[in-house]
């Protein structure tokens, strides 16, 4: 699908959730950026972990080379 | 450091980050509502109060002697205790709300309880001591009757025997005989005396033995076995003993066995050879016997029923009694006015809580009908205030993993704001599988479905921790399932779940797929690790590399985020100095060399070059202005390479120079004018004397020291760039350990077992592989996972801005304090 694709998919996922918490668990501006805060890290740290991923496989120097017998 | 200039200017309030803002108040009350004042204080719980008698030992405070009066309390409700766990009964924790009982009637209640108590033990211990000694009376005379018995029963036969030869003859000396025989018989009867009683089994045959000698063996003892063992009327004990009868001549030798008797314990008991005084003995006995039973019966009931009553209300007192210790002690914290007629204390309180308090003096003044209000005041002060934190059950856990390594500076930024996230995100890149990570979560959501009962009950160490931790798990069981997605391992097993796999055999035959592999035919896998992977020969080269390379992004993203909440910091506290000669040079040092190595990464993947990363770096240094080569990744990197050399070579003396001088500038400035005022000095110094906790501005600046110091923090955040970046390859190491252990017992235990088509050596096999991996994989790995990622956020991250050396707001409340200590 792509990686821009699915980076703005992490994206808009990540918006949607800081809206949700902010609808759902509102208690105060500083509780709310809080929230806010810990999702958008959240988000980060996901993206990161899987664009690493994707990058890693998008022009592979190794290839899978199968072992005798499968 | 750092005058407390509440900034924060820069970016709005945010919850956790930083420290609530204190105060240091002084409170005065007057004395006849300081017990009901600190009372509802306690149960509000906000303040924390300085100790102003640090100097008098406890037995020159004023409430010394309430103080002695609760611990009274405190022992004779720990005697209560002993007996109910003695008795077996539990006291009920139901709890009945404090019907403000008077502390004066609940000792008066509690010292009758205690005497009544203690009677009725000593007079069931006497009794019980009178029923033993009946027990072993029936027992001497049952025995002893029996041995007369058959004595006498053995004695007649035999004088019938004798009778039966002397009638046959007839001479004039038979009656004579007889008659000196009947004689003599009547002499020695009446001189022969004996005893009777119990021994115990043990000392019988050294018993015998000093019998045997002290009279020169002029006794005849006779020694039976009881066969079960009876209870000791001294000791309470049950013992095995021996009923002895012992028959002597003379008064000497009845006053040596009645001493040694004496000595070995032996109870002595008596004995009448009329065998109708002895049927009338047993009757009398066995009376007795029924009667000290169901005497000491109905004493048992009595005393079960007093510690039922005082099992009901226990955790009542206890609780009343402890809170009435905690008032005490803190009203000895206060200092006593020299009218005698308030109190006054000091403490830290959170600046949000100050109307709560005020209305607790205000309720306490009302309540007590006392005359004047108390008084509240806001003091200023330089003094570094505690840190609080309002921390709900979800970030608490969070909180104090980071408070184990230091609690945070008054108002420095808190590192467990993003701990929350980063920290079961680094775990679970250690722990990568979804299976295992389901496990996790279904056993973090056992705990949190019974919170509300576990959170009542007394736990073991372990099972408290668990439990105290269960958001922790929770979070990192969540993280697990997906970073066990993207490694795309389920218990070690691969799936397709996003859509096909970009490997595909060159040609139809797949002849080459050993030798030199598959290729890439389609768009890379779109989510994760592409299935392929699994089982091949180059698996492992591939994920390392892969790995390898994401620990070293993740951790230099990480190092980036520890370095920019010291800019927040700085920012708050008005640090300029900082700012430009501490976070700048820092963030130039680590992005040109391991930002650099970072996107040097990432371009090497984009474009898919067989650039060799390690001599890229290397040559980097040793000869920066060689021609790359076929290492070239973008175009002009040479220049860009040197630029950033160069940078990260000025930014070396950058961070080391300039801060001492300008410190040292900083302060000539602060203090140019001291030295024209000298009277006022004089009285500043005074006062500064005269509150005791006076620091802070100390006109003291040796720049040697500050030199130093300087010097300490470049090396360390040189050679740490190094060595914290290499650090993170522990997120790489533990992976590996991870997936190859779970692969070793899918593959060996499970597919083994499964190839032998029994079914007994399945289901041995799936046991085997069910322990293997709760006891290593989920107990074992998940612990490990936890150090290492608890260490990368203690050192790799919190180095970089954390201080740490405040000290926690611990205020006095009732709630805590009943946590704590148990008497």
């Amino acid at each position: 699908m792509g990686f821009v694709v699915t980076s703005l998919i992490f994206t808009v996922i990540g918006i949607l959730a800081s809206l949700c918490t902010r609808v759902f668990c509102n208690s105060g501006p500083s509780t709310n950026l809080l929230l806010v805060t810990l999702v958008i890290t959240a988000t980060v740290c996901c993206w990161m972990m899987w664009a690493i991923v994707y990058l890693a496989q998008m022009k592979p120097l190794i290839v899978p080379i199968l072992t005798d017998g499968e | 450091m750092g005058e407390r200039r509440g900034g924060g200017g820069c970016c709005p309030p945010m919850d956790l980050f930083r420290s609530e803002p204190m105060q240091l108040v002084q409170v005065v009350i007057p004395v006849e509502s300081a017990h009901l004042t600190v009372s509802y204080l306690g149960d509000l719980g906000l303040l924390q109060l300085k100790d102003l008698n640090a100097d008098k030992s406890p037995f020159q405070r004023t409430y010394a002697a309430q103080i002695k009066r609760c611990g009274e309390m405190a022992r004779k409700l720990r005697f209560f205790k002993e007996q109910m766990s003695k008795a077996g009964v539990v006291p009920s924790i139901k709890s009945t709300t404090l019907a403000d009982s008077n502390v004066d009637d609940l000792e008066t209640k509690l010292g009758e309880l205690e005497a009544e108590l203690v009677e009725i033990n000593a007079n069931g211990e006497k009794l019980q001591r009178a029923y033993s000694e009946m027990v072993e009376y029936k027992l001497v005379l049952q025995k002893v009757g029996e041995f007369f018995h058959s004595a006498h029963s053995i004695a007649t036969a035999q004088h019938r025997e004798i009778e039966s030869q002397h009638t046959g003859e007839e001479s004039v000396d038979t009656p004579l005989l007889r008659d000196q025989e009947m004689a003599t018989d009547a002499s020695k009867q009446m001189k022969l005396g004996f005893l009777c009683g119990l021994v115990p089994r043990e000392k019988s045959m050294a018993f015998e033995r000093i019998l045997f000698r002290a009279t020169r063996g002029n006794v005849f003892l006779k020694q039976a076995e009881i066969e079960e063992p009876v209870m000791d009327p001294a000791s309470g004990e049950k013992v095995e003993k021996n009923i002895f009868l012992v028959f002597y001549s003379g008064e000497r030798a009845k006053n040596k066995i009645l001493k040694i008797c004496e000595a070995f314990g032996a109870n002595r008991y008596p004995f009448s050879e009329d065998l109708g005084k002895q049927a009338q003995m047993i009757t009398e006995v066995m009376g007795r016997l029924s009667e000290l039973k169901t005497t000491i019966d109905a004493g048992l009931a009595h005393r079960g029923n007093l510690l039922q009553t005082i099992g009901d209300q226990y955790e009542q007192w206890s609780r009343l009694v402890r809170k009435e210790k905690a008032i005490y002690h803190t009203l000895n914290m206060l200092s006593l006015d020299v009218t005698k007629k308030c109190l006054v204390a000091e403490g830290w309180c959170p600046v949000f809580a100050t109307k709560q308090i005020q209305d607790a003096l205000q309720r306490a003044a009302f309540d007590s009908n006392a005359q004047v209000g108390a008084i509240f005041q806001v003091l200023q002060t330089k003094e570094l205030p505690p840190t609080y934190f309002r921390t709900n059950k979800f970030t608490s856990a969070f909180q104090e993993i980071v408070d184990a390594y230091g609690v945070a500076r008054y108002q420095e930024a808190n590192p467990g704001v993003y701990t929350i996230v980063t920290f079961p995100f680094l775990f679970a890149v250690m722990f990568g599988d979804w299976g295992h990570g389901i496990c996790l979560l279904l056993a973090s959501l056992m705990f949190i479905f019974r919170e509300k009962k576990l959170s009542g009950q007394k736990l073991g160490d372990i099972t408290e921790m668990t439990f105290g931790g269960r958001y922790v798990i929770l979070m990192m069981a969540i993280f697990s399932i997906y970073t066990g997605l993207i490694y795309n391992e389920f218990f070690s097993v691969p799936f397709e779940l996003f859509g096909p796999s970009a490997y595909a055999c060159r040609d139809l035959s797949c002849r080459d797929a050993t030798t030199v592999g598959l290729i890439k035919v389609r768009d890379t896998y779109p989510f994760g690790v592409d299935p392929a992977w699994h089982g091949t020969r180059s698996e492992l080269p591939f994920l390392n590399s892969l790995k390898m390379k994401m620990s070293i992004l993740l951790g230099v993203a990480q190092m980036n985020l520890g370095i920019i909440l010291s800019y927040f910091n700085a920012k708050f506290f008005g640090n300029c100095i900082n700012i430009w000669f501490q976070f700048i040079p820092q963030m130039i040092f680590l992005n040109s060399l391991f930002g650099y190595l970072s996107i040097l990464v990432i371009v090497k993947w984009c474009t898919g070059s067989q650039a060799d990363l390690y001599h890229i770096m290397i040559y980097m240094f040793l000869s920066p202005t060689d021609d790359l080569g076929e290492n070239q990744l973008f175009p002009g990197q040479k220049t860009v390479q040197l630029v950033l050399l160069l940078l990260a070579l000025i930014s070396v003396p950058w961070m080391l120079l300039p801060k001492p001088f300008l410190l040292k500038k900083q302060h000539e400035e602060r203090h140019r004018g001291n030295s024209y005022m000298p009277l006022e000095t004089t009285e500043h110094s005074f006062q500064l004397e005269t509150t005791p906790d006076a620091h802070g501005d100390h006109e003291e600046f040796e720049f040697s020291e500050i030199f130093v110091h300087q010097l300490i923090h470049t090396i360390e955040f040189v050679l740490g760039a190094v060595s914290n970046t290499a650090s993170y390859l522990r997120l790489w190491a533990l992976s590996l350990a991870h997936s190859e252990l779970s692969s070793v017992f899918y593959e060996k235990v499970l597919l083994l077992a499964w190839g032998f088509n029994n079914v007994i050596i399945l289901i041995v096999g799936i046991i085997i592989f069910i322990f293997a991996t709760v006891g290593v994989l989920l107990v074992m790995e998940t612990l490990s996972a936890f150090l290492h990622a608890l260490r990368l956020h203690w050192v790799e991250f919190q180095n970089k801005f954390y201080e740490g050396n405040g000290y926690k707001f611990h205020p006095f409340s009732f709630a805590l304090a009943s946590d704590e200590d148990d008497f």
